[in-house]
């Protein structure tokens, strides 16, 4: 039972080595660039055009527009059903005016001169009512961003009725089992830009799609789980979606009881992917200069340099990152550029606002744009093969902090739960309940597989990309058992 | 059985409008739109009373009326319209300024459909006469598609028509006619009082507000227009070790409800932050918890979201029946034949019941997006399970076992741009009956327990099994009395064994409804406000945990 449960094709297809990441990198703001079909969401033009119209009504010292407008379609199954599927537009435009260091923002998606005009009034009226903020630093001027063209047009052109049938093709895939599908496929497209009263525009269009299916015995006896996200729905592999999650389904049925306790446990990319999440959230340099977080120094200021974690860690993130794009720019307009936030167990760098970055005398650096950890070359079947008694996980569910100063996270295990004994698969378990610090998941790492990009939204819907290998780690705390299937 | 034979028995068995049997003209004249129509709104609980009935937008009625009109003629043989508005304020601030001053304003239209069996939706945000058809036809496209391509039948449980509905949240104070620097001032005091606690180094607080108008119109008649107010303060303040290695928090005193501003005036922030304050600081240096059985005491500040998770979660039919398999999961409540009316949930004091009426709750309207008016019924009767949550389509599907046809009144989309699907209603634990026992008495009813106040970190597997759940603020009780505060408690339970392990209720004295704007389901995903009444109640022999 070697290769038994994770066969994303040998994990290759979306695995790109680093050279060829960086060269994709390059050529990413080129590529794509002709687009003969009308897109969804307003053109680069079109957003131009919308904030200058709105920035000519503000009679406020300083303002800034943000504007995102798309569609985004869905469909369902469940219990071998389409279930619902359907889809909608809309064009939403933030305000926010400022007078001194007074503000307010106001969002709508009424879009006539007189409603915008409301509109604009209402963001002025509120901002002179509003106390001062102290922190309000002025709108940024134009920038330099790196070119990201995030819209793939095979994933703006899905209609409807192909999304139906990839629903469907997932319920015949279950039925040939003897299984229910239940199943969602989510896509996005659109663009978003942000304009300030000080000259500066940035606009991003993108796609987004995840295609997910939960495969469940007839009488509940078991399930199994798989899924894809990308920014191109070439890269969703709906036929491998179906045959892991029907393939998880049968492997799991007839689950066998397993104590709780500290086990070595492989984790599958997705596993991974929604632990590794969580992380990205403490690399907050304020709340580690106020004393609130892992990252904060005792003695003051925060443990950036410090060796934290094994030397095998490497999280970044890259905004040109192929299928896995993200806006150049935050929602304050300031660049997102590729950042290094852990290197080989280092920490390198944390974020900052902008007033946080003023105040600390550094530049200031936007939260991690997507999440890209640098992978081994281990094999998911060599890294059970180096356990003498484990589990394999496929995937968390309902993930809730529980301290921010140990990164430590409660949750579940779900969708095919599996003991490793002497190098081997040997039995399907029952769920865990975990409490596990996430630092010491970093520093308990023993083996790296390639890394993927993974749907590791729980809703499963378009999130954050996620770009991360299986891994081997010690010491993983399943507190208690759960009897959910 | 299809819908249109469905409807069109009842239609002769009840005299009632078939589909699409009205046309807007005809609807004026049924309703007189003009002004002279009544139309009540359902009962409410005494103190409870609708203050106002808005009237729908002439516009509205047209563009909803247009859609159905398109929907109809494209072949669609069911069809629901929302035209809904959604307000929505923020206000928030650390210490002694202001972190954000949020509006937002959302508008537009959502049509469903159904052809043959199949469902399709679209919405859009612009309320013009092609754009309004255009969202009707591709609803009435995508429908026909999925038709084709997985043929299945729906049957859509009957309910009374109202051609004339209106309902608004009873409230005294629209929270948008009170401005923003009044709030803010509010927080301020809030934050400066908290501030002024020694230890205390970060303090927190917002105030979120929603008003919402909801136009429905049904292709089988009904016309409904309502108003929703919600509100949310909240406040979270954190002490700091003075050596830097520890701090502690506060938060979760206060929860969101169905009401007007007059609710945050009477939470009195600014008279109660000291006292949050202090117990921030308390924390830091409280004795962390000794693992083991403890009976436990749970503040319905807490409680109300454990039965969020464990009793309105696993009672929502589309989860028992796998609906929900791929995103919130199954339910542990399945197959309906084996549970309903069989399974015990707890003690025969037990009551259980789901509501769309109780006074303040979040969930509480006049009319669900189906239509359904809105009424209260037992989920848990005397310990046992007895009903499920279900909208029109659902009620069929299990009507052999309950001998129900109608809906409970479930159906919810969150805006315009969403389909509606079954959400939870208000899901509240009845106080005790025969004796108003006050919280001192409930908390003398045990030598070896914990007090839990205030919702912390919880989570729960996707059948509503094992659930961890900690709290803001800990209480060890000793022979019958708090004794001293506790820190890093969360206690582990199996659904049916927590319970099982119910053994003393408050009175109606301890009755108190949390809530929360937030409650997740579906994909995508959308949320849905809720409330959640319950007593100060007893359970023994809890598994604790030391989550330090």
């Amino acid at each position: 039972m070697s290769d038994f449960t994770f066969s994303k094709r040998e994990y290759n297809k979306h695995c790109l080595n680093e050279a060829r990441q960086l060269a994709s990198t390059q050529l990413n703001g080129m590529k794509r660039a002709i687009s003969r079909t009308k897109r969804h969401g307003l053109s680069e033009s079109e957003a131009t055009e919308l904030s200058e119209r709105i920035l000519g009504l503000s009679n406020a010292d300083q303002a800034r527009i943000r504007i995102s407008s798309g569609r985004r379609s869905f469909a369902r199954c469940a219990d071998n059903r389409l279930t619902t599927a359907g889809g909608s537009m809309d064009i939403s435009v933030e305000i926010t005016s400022v007078f001194g260091k007074r503000t307010a923002s106001v969002t709508t998606n009424l879009l006539s001169d007189a409603e915008l005009t409301e509109a604009v009034q209402r963001s002025e009226g509120l901002a002179r009512l509003a106390p001062e903020n102290p922190e309000y630093l002025d709108e940024p001027g134009p920038q330099y961003y790196d070119a990201v063209d995030a819209y793939y047009d095979s994933t703006g052109e899905m209609e409807p009725d192909r999304l139906a049938g990839a629903m469907a093709r997932a319920i015949r895939g279950a039925k040939e089992a003897g299984f229910v599908a239940s199943a969602y496929v989510d896509v996005r497209a659109g663009s978003e830009a942000l304009a300030t009263s000080n000259g500066l525009f940035a606009y991003h269009a993108s796609t987004g799609v995840a295609l997910t299916l939960t495969v469940r015995a007839q009488n509940g006896s078991s399930s199994g789980w798989a899924g894809d996200e990308s920014r191109d729905w070439n890269q969703i592999e709906t036929g491998r979606i179906v045959a892991d999650a029907v393939r998880k389904c049968r492997e799991w049925q007839g689950k066998t009881a397993l104590k709780a306790g500290l086990y070595d446990v492989v984790l599958e990319p997705t596993a991974v992917g929604m632990l590794m999440s969580r992380v990205m959230g403490a690399f907050d340099a304020r709340s580690a200069d106020e004393g609130r977080s892992y990252f904060s120094d005792p003695a003051g200021g925060s443990r950036i340099g410090e060796h934290l974690f094994s030397s095998s860690i490497s999280l970044s993130s890259a905004p040109a990152h192929p299928y896995g794009e993200r806006p150049p720019f935050d929602g304050s307009g300031t660049p997102r550029r590729p950042e290094s936030w852990i290197e080989n167990g280092v920490l390198k760098n944390l974020s900052y606002s902008r007033f946080w970055a003023q105040k600390s005398g550094v530049e200031p650096r936007p939260s991690a744009a997507n999440l890209i950890m640098r992978g081994g070359n281990v094999s998911l079947s060599d890294m059970i093969q180096s356990i003498r008694y484990g589990v394999l996980i496929t995937r968390f569910w309902y993930i809730r902090g529980l301290n921010p100063r140990t990164i430590s996270y409660t949750g579940l295990t779900r969708d095919g739960t599996f003991l490793i004994e002497n190098g081997e698969i040997s039995r399907p378990v029952n769920n865990f309940r975990f409490n596990q610090s996430l630092a010491e998941v970093l520093q308990n790492v023993e083996m790296l597989g390639q890394p993927i990009q993974v749907a590791a939204g729980e809703n499963s819907s378009v999130g954050t990309p996620v770009i991360v290998p299986s891994l081997k780690v010690s010491s993983f705390n399943l507190a208690s058992v759960s009897d959910a299937i | 059985m299809s819908i249109r034979q469905h409807i069109s028995d009842r239609v002769e068995k009840d005299d009632r409008p078939p589909l699409f049997s009205l046309s807007r003209r005809e609807f004026v004249k049924a309703a007189g739109y003009a002004g002279a129509g009544v139309v009540l709104a359902p009962a409410l609980s005494a103190g409870c009373q609708v203050a106002s009935h808005p009237t729908a937008d002439p516009y509205e009625l047209e563009m909803a009326f247009l859609a159905l009109d398109e929907a109809r003629s494209a072949g669609a043989a069911y069809a629901d319209v929302r035209v809904q508005r959604t307000w929505s304020e923020g206000i928030s601030t650390r210490e002694q300024q202001i972190t954000g001053v949020r509006y937002s304003d959302s508008y537009g239209i959502g049509v469903r459909v159904l052809v043959g069996g199949s469902w399709g939706f679209s919405g859009t945000r612009d309320l013009t006469h092609d754009a309004v058809a255009r969202a009707a036809r591709e609803a009435t496209a995508i429908a026909t598609a999925n038709n084709k391509i997985a043929p299945q039948t729906t049957d859509l449980a009957p309910v009374d028509t109202y051609p004339e509905g209106n309902w608004v949240t009873p409230h005294d104070i629209d929270p948008f006619d009170v401005a923003v620097e009044e709030k803010a001032d509010l927080l301020f005091q809030a934050n400066a009082a908290a501030l002024g606690v020694n230890g205390v180094r970060f303090v927190s607080s917002s105030i979120n507000s929603v008003k919402e108008n909801r136009l429905v119109v049904t292709s089988e008649g009904s016309v409904i227009q309502q108003g929703f107010v919600r509100i949310s303060p909240g406040m979270n303040i954190t002490a700091v070790s003075s050596d830097r290695t520890d701090f502690q928090s506060r938060g979760s005193v206060a929860d969101p409800a169905g009401r007007g501003y007059e609710y945050v005036l009477g939470l009195d922030f600014p008279g109660h932050a000291a006292r949050w304050g202090e117990e921030a600081v308390m924390k830091l240096s409280a004795k962390s918890v000794d693992p083991g059985l403890w009976d436990l005491v749970l503040h319905p500040s807490n409680l109300w979201l454990t039965i969020h998770e464990n009793i309105g979660h696993p009672t929502e039919l589309d989860r028992a029946l796998g609906y929900e398999a791929n995103y919130a999961g199954t339910s542990f409540l399945a197959p309906p034949s084996e549970v309903l009316n069989k399974f015990r949930y707890g003690p025969d004091f037990m009551q259980v019941v789901g509501n769309r009426t109780e006074c303040g709750g979040c969930a509480t309207c006049g009319w669900d997006d189906e239509g359904v008016p809105a009424f209260e019924w037992a989920i848990i009767k005397d310990g046992v399970f007895v009903n499920y949550q279900t909208t029109r389509e659902q009620a069929s599907w299990i009507s052999d076992i309950t001998g129900l046809s109608r809906s409970q009144g479930c159906a919810y989309g969150q805006s315009w741009a969403s389909i509606p699907f079954q959400r939870m209603p208000n899901v509240s634990l009845l106080p005790n009956a025969k004796d108003d026992l006050s919280a001192e008495d409930v908390i003398a009813a045990t030598d070896h327990g914990i007090l839990i106040e205030g919702r912390g970190s919880y989570s729960i597997d996707q059948q509503r099994y094992n659930a961890q759940f900690a709290g803001q603020i800990f209480w060890e009780i000793r022979n019958g009395k708090k004794y001293q505060m506790l820190r890093d408690v969360a206690y582990v339970t199996r659904t049916p064994d927590f319970w099982a392990s119910l053994a003393v209720i408050g009175g109606p004295q301890t009755y108190y409804m949390g809530a929360t704007f937030g409650d997740g389901k579906g994909q995508p995903g959308q949320s849905n406000a809720v409330s959640h009444g319950c007593p100060i109640s007893l359970f023994r022999n809890a598994n604790i945990i030391n989550t330090a």
